[in-house]
């Protein structure tokens, strides 16, 4: 079944089993054609022969019937001889009595169906079979004799003598000839025709091989070619150099391949570059975004910076002063000199220094503490109270500056979030300088802390609310403001990166952050933490199983 | 001899710069707002200002612009405790003396000096 299904018949081999049908089919019937009529003719010139024969003998078997005389028959019979086809011959009289013989007679016969005598011999002679069951064609012949009519003058009669002439049949002839010589002449006929056909067959089908191969070599070599096309390979040519719709084919044939090969390679040329291109270009915007997140955290430390770098100048400023003043003084001082204003003024500066030195290093101390964990993924306990005070110190000048009053009201034993304090801080430091840039001279900043022990998955959450009373931000803008380079700020003065770092951050806790505004009144940031230290919680919070969110 | 108004919302530098001030003798009027200072240098003569330029509200090129072109008050001293953008402002609208702080006494003193010697168009 395999076989047959993937048995293919080539253009030629079908071309070639048609022609070879339709010439068998051709010659078969011209043979037929011709042996019939070969046939016919054989058996007419058997037939004349036959009767010529047969009239012959009753011709010269007419006074040896007349007289009864069987051993002038015999003789006659035995002129037969020379003839091979004759089987039998027999001489009988009106009474069919036997009178002579010649050969042997096999009776009886019975008419042959499948061969009829031909039409004008059909009175004389007939295809028999006999009881030998050979095929004999029988001929039937009169014996006749021509007499005076008796007692003519009797009946009146008158005329010429040879009306008075009387033809009588006194006997008849029966001839028998096979037909061997008959079938054998047929048969070579036949063989010659079929030989022939044989012939006219092989070297037909010899020829039409040749002509159908020169016609298929194109249409196979183009086969080949299409197949290997077809596979992928355009590196292909059809060589075909005739003159003819072959020749035209190819020619358009080659040219399409040309034009697909020249398509194929523009287009991988094309995707090899788009591909190029996608891959630096994508290199070039995470780059970029890499360096805009790095430098909005910069900004936020260069906010922060800059903030605690005039905390610090300003006392250190005094120090530096005072110490060079008060050592001035005392390198021109004598100690008969020293009075008790002196020792109230030198009091006073080195109290100044001492202060001044104090407030310096707390700030150090904070600006430690809030740069302690540079690795924002590195997750520890982080009180959140302590974090937002912090915050707070650093921005504590720039709303000294602005006029904006802070006022807190942080939940006190809020239970240890897990997560990072330096990017938490530089979320709060975002909002909180937000809302300064959003408010005006004497506007309120609140930030609020409590514990939601309803929110969260374990235990609870920590909410923190940065709440203000500045412009508010137009609902067109909220639904963005935590997309990376949102801003509203004016070209050059914010990144745009704030809040989408902030959200990813807050993210990064397992938190949210969300916002609400109404222009004009002010605008809410409610950052929500979730609490994964458990050891807080009472038993029947607590849940039999819990992994750790990062 | 000389009218010096100082305007820091700093208490210690306030009270550092008023020192050396009298040390050296001169007058001196110590505010901690801009504002402040913008009052007293419409109402009254100065010969130097010196002037934070972080001050609440407002920055030392605020106060500085504030002046109408009347004034004739030309001899201004900045202190700054961070650099920013406003220093570079300060610097494109003269030859303004400037000091970054924390700056020592000496330092002080000689922009003092050099600012308070008595000019030709002083002496009148």
């Amino acid at each position: 079944m395999t076989f047959l299904r993937t048995f293919k018949l080539s253009l030629r081999v079908k071309f070639v089993v048609a022609i070879a049908i339709m010439l068998v089919i051709g010659m078969a019937m011209i043979s037929s054609y011709l042996i019939d009529h070969q046939a016919r003719g054989f058996e007419r010139e058997l037939e004349a022969k036959g009767t010529t024969i047969a009239k012959m003998i009753a011709l010269n078997a007419e006074s040896g019937v007349m007289f009864g005389a069987s051993f002038q028959l015999e003789e006659v019979l035995a002129s037969l001889e020379n003839f091979e086809a004759i089987q039998y011959a027999v001489v009988r009289d009106t009474a069919d009595l036997i009178l002579a013989e010649f050969g042997e007679r096999h009776g009886p016969m019975e008419p042959m169906e499948r061969r009829q005598e031909s039409p004008e011999n059909a009175s004389t002679c007939q295809w028999v079979t006999d009881a030998n069951r050979n095929e004999l064609i029988c001929f039937f012949a009169d014996v006749t004799t021509v007499t005076e009519a008796l007692g003519r003058e009797q009946l009146g009669m008158t005329g010429s003598a040879e009306d008075h002439k009387q033809i009588r049949t006194i006997g008849t002839v029966e001839l028998g000839l096979h037909t061997t010589a008959y079938t054998e002449a047929l048969s070579a006929a036949k063989r010659a025709a079929t030989f022939l056909t044989i012939i006219i067959l092989i070297f037909a089908i010899a020829m039409v091989t040749v002509i159908v191969s020169a016609i298929t070599r194109p249409v196979t070599h183009l086969v080949g070619i299409t197949s290997k096309v077809a596979q992928g390979d355009l590196s292909q040519q059809v060589e075909i150099n005739q003159r003819d719709e072959f020749g035209q084919l190819a020619d358009s044939f080659n040219r399409m391949i040309d034009s697909l090969r020249q398509s194929r390679e523009e287009i991988e040329d094309y995707n090899r570059t788009l591909e190029e291109k996608i891959v630096d270009r994508t290199r070039q915007l995470e780059e970029a975004q890499q360096q805009l997140i790095q430098s909005e955290k910069m900004g936020a430390i260069g906010q922060l910076a800059a903030g605690v770098a005039h905390e610090l100048n300003n006392p250190l400023g005094g120090i530096l002063g005072f110490a060079q003043f008060a050592l001035e003084k005392l390198r021109k001082l004598t100690p008969d000199k020293v009075t008790a204003k002196d020792i109230d003024g030198y009091i006073r500066y080195v109290g100044d220094i001492e202060v001044q030195a104090r407030r310096c290093k707390a700030i150090v101390q904070n600006l430690l503490r809030f740069s302690r964990s540079s690795n924002a993924s590195e997750f520890h306990e982080v009180e959140i109270n302590a974090a937002i005070e912090q915050t707070l110190q650093f921005v504590a000048h720039q709303a000294q500056l602005n006029q904006i009053t802070i006022e807190t009201d942080l939940a006190p034993n809020l239970p240890p979030l897990q997560g990072n304090t330096s990017a938490l801080q530089q979320v709060f430091t975002n909002l909180l300088i937000n809302a300064m840039h959003a408010s005006d001279s004497g506007a309120t900043l609140t930030v609020i802390s409590r514990f939601s022990p309803a929110v969260g998955e374990f235990g609870g959450a920590v909410e923190l609310l940065f709440i203000d009373n500045g412009k508010g931000i137009p609902k067109e803008h909220l639904g963005k403001i935590f997309e990376p380079f949102f801003t509203t700020k004016e070209l050059g003065k914010g990144t745009g990166l704030g809040l989408s770092v902030s959200y990813g951050i807050i993210k990064d806790h397992g938190g949210e952050i969300t916002v609400s505004s109404v222009v004009g009144t002010g605008t809410t940031f409610t950052i929500v933490l979730p609490v994964q230290n458990r050891s807080h919680l009472t038993d029947t919070f607590r849940e039999p199983a819990a992994s750790p969110q990062r | 001899m000389a009218r010096v108004l100082v305007i820091d919302d700093s208490p210690i530098m306030r009270e550092f710069i008023e020192a050396t001030l009298l040390d050296l003798g001169h007058d001196v009027v110590a505010v901690s707002t801009g504002e402040d200072g913008i009052a007293y240098l419409r109402d009254e003569s100065f010969d130097l200002c010196i002037c934070d330029m972080h001050l609440p509200r407002m920055s030392g090129y605020d106060v500085l612009t504030a002046m109408s072109p009347e004034d004739t008050l030309d001899k201004w001293l900045f202190t700054d405790s961070m650099p920013d953008h406003n220093a570079e402002k300060i610097r494109s609208q003269g030859n303004y003396a400037y000091l970054r702080k924390p700056f020592e006494l000496e330092q002080l003193r000689s922009e003092l000096h050099r600012l308070l010697i008595p000019t030709t168009s002083d002496i009148k």
